[in-house]
């Protein structure tokens, strides 16, 4: 099990890049990203130009946990996916494991039976990937020393 | 729950502004998204997901992305909870994941019990998603200090900052800015500065 998501390296981003890439492929969907279930975007695949990324990751990730709260509710352990349509653009997150989630961007004249049927193994390519970054040693590849927080004084400025 | 993604140098970390209802959680993200000094592109939209009367219903949020260290991103995500009693089950949605804590205190002496209760409230909901205040960064900022009764920042200190470890706080007056920026800099140096420990060889005694 998963215990924390793992820090990711170049090799780790492009085969879940590749998971998107075929997914696309295979749905026709718009735009399909990786997020946390904390609210932070992974990586993405698809147009990125028309939609804030960032800010549908942060949401889509409140309405899942969301939804999960009212899965336990209603007794149940959780519901896996959240379906969101419109009438030109739909939404369907599909969860990928205990802290990730797959969320895809579609015009909603497509197929959302394809859709689903194609995230099932997405989801599980990608938490297949996360799988061997955590099963890494930990840190392996990976120095933040060099980093000074003596360099970091003023993070933030306030515009005079 | 930090991310370190080597591929795009990038590290992402998110704050969660917690405290009692009307204590100005809101206010401090209005007035960092207002006046941050950023390059193009670095600062997020701000996102309020509010009642009609404009009390926080889910949570604000601001994207936000510091000065480059190093070669490596900082990008940090700015959270509040709904202060309201009733949306607990919400607050601890939102902590979900958090990386460092900015509890507001409201300074009048009339709030003092809603202090307390928050605080308490706080420690109970990270409790809830299997954290511990202990192990997290977080700061203090006793705001509406321009007040008439807002009470002396040492009775403060005494109700909420009289731990084992005392963690920095800072007097504030969210409205106009006073203070905002010195809180959202010292979590964000802390976080930073563990992050970095975290993620660096251990050196043998």
């Amino acid at each position: 099990m998963i215990t924390t998501l793992p820090p990711l390296n170049e090799a780790d981003i492009h085969g879940m890049d590749d998971a998107l890439a075929e997914f696309l492929k295979q749905t026709d969907a718009t735009t399909a990203l990786i997020i946390d279930k904390g609210g932070f975007m992974i990586t993405h695949q698809g147009d990125a130009r028309h939609f804030d990324l960032t800010t549908i990751a942060a949401l889509a990730s409140g309405a899942y946990m969301a939804n999960e709260t009212i899965a336990s509710l209603v007794h149940e352990a959780k519901f896996n996916s959240v379906y969101q349509q419109g009438e030109s653009c739909s939404m369907f997150v599909n969860c990928i494991d205990e802290y990730c989630l797959l969320v895809i961007i579609f015009a909603s004249k497509l197929s959302v039976g394809a859709v689903k049927y194609f995230a099932a193994p997405a989801a599980e390519a990608i938490a297949e990937q996360l799988r061997s970054a955590q099963d890494r040693e930990p840190d392996s590849g990976f120095d933040l020393s060099a980093l000074n927080v003596a360099d970091t004084e003023s993070l933030f400025r306030k515009r005079a | 729950m930090a991310i370190l993604n080597a591929a795009t140098k990038e590290v992402q970390l998110k704050i969660v502004y917690y405290g009692p209802a009307l204590c100005g959680k809101t206010t401090n993200l209005v007035e960092v998204h207002k006046r941050v000094q950023t390059a193009p592109g670095n600062k997020g939209r701000l996102v309020s997901l509010a009642t009609n009367s404009d009390r926080t219903l889910f949570f604000d949020f601001l994207p936000i992305e510091a000065k480059t260290v190093k070669g490596f991103k900082t990008k940090f995500q700015l959270y509040t909870v709904p202060g309201q009693v009733i949306y607990n089950a919400t607050r601890q949605l939102v902590l979900r994941g958090v990386d460092g804590i900015v509890f507001v205190a409201d300074s009048q002496y009339s709030k003092m019990a809603e202090n307390v209760e928050s605080f308490q409230n706080l420690e109970e909901n990270l409790r809830a998603v299997n954290l511990n205040l202990a192990d997290l960064p977080y700061v203090l900022q006793y705001n509406k200090r321009d007040l008439e009764g807002a009470a002396p920042v040492e009775y403060l200190e005494f109700l909420l900052n009289s731990r084992d470890v005392q963690v920095p706080s800072f007097p504030a007056t969210a409205h106009d800015c006073t203070g905002v920026f010195e809180t959202l800099n010292a979590i964000s140096r802390s976080l930073l500065s563990k992050f970095i420990t975290q993620h660096s060889p251990q050196v043998a005694a």
